[in-house]
């Protein structure tokens, strides 16, 4: 009886073998070198990437299709954490770069994209860019979406209403320097009763991605954000602009429902936030116009597109990758989305440098962007960048909301940030 | 006579041996299922926490062993008190009058005169089937600076606009209200079925003494339920000590840590901003037990209060 029991067993395990053999043709079609069909890539995303579109024409054209995941942005990399950790992973995950420093140096969870020959098109993007996505060891776990060069989106009509001039040069003789900014916030709110900005964090973020250093020292060696003027600028800027933001938490619905009714007449802008905006306040095109930001450019954001490990297409990954972050294809994100390309080849290209929105009243994004990110010089993130930042969030918001004095959420801030580093 | 039917007997079970160590084996097979899915869910992962807590444990990187340095870092950490204290005043907030008024609907509900009973005894559980995602989200924007309703409707009776998230007090009031709404109606089940097997007998006779409806709700129910209230009480502090979610939604983008000054952050809040937020799974581990300590300390205590009343009974 046993033995019965068991030859039944092998028959039901060599039926087996048999369905996992007929149903893997992937493997099959990989070493001959043609990558598989029919495959289900998963995407998670947070935000709007931009990408969606160029990854859903990719799956089109390759005979595949496209599953992808939305999160909000901090819930976005708690899930990949665990997912990594558990192996339940996507083929395709964005690490933003304020994170790519805490998923470095576990690079063994990523696929090195080397393998799939990353190195080939490595010449393609900005070197500070491509660098934010290798590890240590030369792993490189993710390449280069976006590159968040910064601006100032403001309300035409709003402007107008309060006696400002609106067109960009106007606008532009506002203000020389951020306190000018501020000072002309002031005024604005003073005239209208309404807010300025739309977040004293957005613009704290501004003005400390503007720095040449950031949290840490250019070497990384060590935690400077306690004694870093441009920390400090940043955070006495925003914390003196309380007054005039009407103070959303960005991202949050409150925001959306802010811009899309013109709540306030300012919006700091990385590029991607065009993307946003009309995605969020679509009513409100023509209503914008866009200029470059008081004392410089800098950058906020942008991602790494990575795929991890234990990924169940790494190759056709890559092969969509590859293909949706090419110049020619960031290209055209930047011209329908807004997000600006991470490839400098494009930097000299008419196509880019010409191109002016007739959702932003026709303003020349494509040069005010170019110039913002043609001068920046790349700056070090730590491990703990994110979490640093989120305490300098919180931090504002104290100050936003009346709780503290910006002295005390100064102090209040470092013994918080003092906790999270330890 | 007897004697070769017992050794027949006996002989006849020997030859069925291994049946009968089978047989033997039957009623732990038949309570198996319930050790095996609370050693894989329980005993498991409190043991595994317990080991992962002696670590500086990140999921996807280093491991080290540091023993009990978790715990004495946790004592000395203001956030942990912090999020300790506010997880009992959301406990406090919600579970007092969450009871009180499931006693009152309770008693309602069990009147002999009410018309629809069923209909609003079933009613009464809806808020507690409802996904608590949702209910959060409801909540907070009911509870919205901007355009919340709520709002709204204090600046129609001439009053000030509430920031609810931003105060201390206030956002520890919604958050305990929507932990409230979710469980009133739970307790208020429970409490009915007590009091549905209190003798008529006892109301009769109050009636014949001339006591009215709320002397009797106050002489006879409460009394005769207290086992029960015990019951609600220490249920009620098990789930009131973990509550996540509805603090979680509430923040919006600083939810996980509970607003801008951690005004409302709870332990298990806490436990998870360590853990999945900064990949400090030890340090979590610890935090969940200390949380698992706290709540045996007051479930004993809670016991203890709940005995001496039986006994003074």
């Amino acid at each position: 009886m046993r033995s019965r029991r068991l030859v039944g067993g092998l028959a039901a395990l060599a039926t087996i073998g048999l369905f996992t053999a007929c149903s893997a043709p992937a493997d099959d079609a990989a070493s001959s070198g043609e990558l598989p069909t029919g495959q289900t890539i998963s995407v998670w995303t947070f935000g709007a990437t931009g990408l969606e579109d160029s990854m859903e024409a990719w799956a089109e054209e390759t005979g595949n299709t496209i599953e992808i995941k939305t999160s909000e942005f901090d819930p976005h990399h708690e899930q990949l954490l665990t997912a990594l950790a558990s192996g339940a992973v996507p083929d395709v995950a964005l690490v933003e770069t304020a994170y790519s420093s805490l998923f470095k140096p576990s690079a063994k969870y990523f696929t090195d994209l080397r393998e799939y020959g990353a190195e080939d098109i490595e010449g393609d993007f900005l070197d500070w860019r491509w660098a934010q996505g290798v590890a240590d060891d030369g792993t490189v776990i993710g390449l280069p979406t976006d590159v968040g060069g910064m601006a100032l989106a403001y309300r035409t009509d709003l402007f107008e209403a309060a006696g400002l001039p609106s067109d960009s040069d106007g606008v532009e003789g506002l203000w020389s320097s951020w306190e000018e900014f501020v000072a002309v916030g002031e005024q604005y709110t003073e005239t209208t009763g309404e807010p300025f900005l739309d977040d004293a964090g957005v613009f704290f973020q501004t003005v400390y991605n503007q720095g040449d250093e950031k949290f840490y020292s250019a070497d990384g060696s060590e935690l400077i954000y306690e004694s870093n003027p441009q920390v400090q600028k940043a955070w006495d800027l925003a914390t003196s602009a309380a007054p005039i933001s009407a103070n959303l938490a960005a991202f949050s619905p409150e925001w959306n429902t802010g811009m899309a009714n013109g709540d306030y007449a300012v919006q700091l802008a990385p590029a991607w936030m065009l993307n946003y905006i009309q995605g969020q306040a679509p009513d409100t095109a023509g209503l914008w116009n866009v200029v470059t930001l008081p004392e410089g450019g800098g950058n906020w954001g942008g991602s790494q597109m990575t795929v991890p490990k234990e990924a169940a297409n790494p190759a056709l990954a890559y092969d969509m990758l590859s293909t949706i972050l090419s110049p020619e294809n960031q290209l055209e994100v930047f011209t329908e989305f807004g997000n600006f390309p991470s490839t400098p080849e494009l930097y000299e290209d008419p196509a880019l440098t010409g191109f002016t929105s007739p959702f932003f009243s026709d303003a020349p994004v494509g040069l005010i962007y170019t110039e913002s990110v043609q001068a920046l010089e790349p700056v070090y993130e730590g491990p703990k960048e994110r979490a640093i930042l989120r305490e300098f969030g919180l931090g504002i918001d104290r100050v936003e909301s009346g709780d503290e004095t910006p002295a005390e959420a100064w102090q209040s801030t470092l013994d918080a940030v003092a906790l999270e580093v330890e | 006579m007897a004697t070769p039917a017992l050794v027949a007997e006996s002989s006849a079970l020997r030859a069925r041996g291994p049946r009968g160590r089978r047989r033997s084996l039957t009623p732990y097979l038949y309570i198996a299922p319930f050790f095996l899915v609370f050693g894989a869910f329980g005993a498991f992962p409190l043991a595994y926490t317990a080991f992962i807590s002696l670590f500086d444990w990140n999921p996807i990187g280093e491991q080290a062993f540091i023993g009990f340095d978790n715990y004495v870092d946790l004592v000395a950490d203001p956030r942990f008190w912090n999020a300790a204290w506010n997880t009992v005043v959301i406990w406090v907030l919600s579970t007092v009058p969450q009871l009180a008024i499931a006693l009152v609907l309770a008693a309602v509900l069990n009147q002999a005169l009410l018309r629809f009973r069923t209909g609003f005894r079933m009613a009464v559980l809806v808020p507690n089937i409802t996904s608590v995602l949702a209910v959060g989200i409801i909540f907070t924007q009911l509870f919205g600076r901007d355009y919340g309703m709520i709002n709204t409707v204090i600046e129609f009776f001439g009053g000030q606009r509430i920031d609810w998230v931003a105060g201390s007090f206030s956002s520890q009031f919604a958050v305990s209200t929507m932990v409230m709404w979710r469980w009133t109606g739970y307790n208020t089940l429970i409490y009915l079925a007590a009091m549905q097997s209190i003798p008529r007998a006892l109301y009769e006779s109050a009636e014949i003494d001339g006591a009215g409806p709320i002397r009797k709700f106050l002489t006879i129910t409460i009394p005769q339920v207290r086992p029960t209230i015990i019951f609600t009480v220490i249920v009620s502090t098990i789930g009131g000590l973990q509550v996540f979610a509805e603090p979680l939604v509430f923040g919006g983008q600083a939810g996980v840590t509970g607003g801008q000054s951690r005004q409302f952050q709870t332990l298990a809040l806490f436990l998870y901003e360590q853990g999945f937020r900064n990949l400090e799974f030890g340090y979590a581990s610890a935090i969940a037990w200390a949380l698992f300590l706290i709540i045996v300390v007051l479930t004993i205590i809670n016991l203890a209060l709940s005995s001496r009343i039986a006994s003074e009974k």
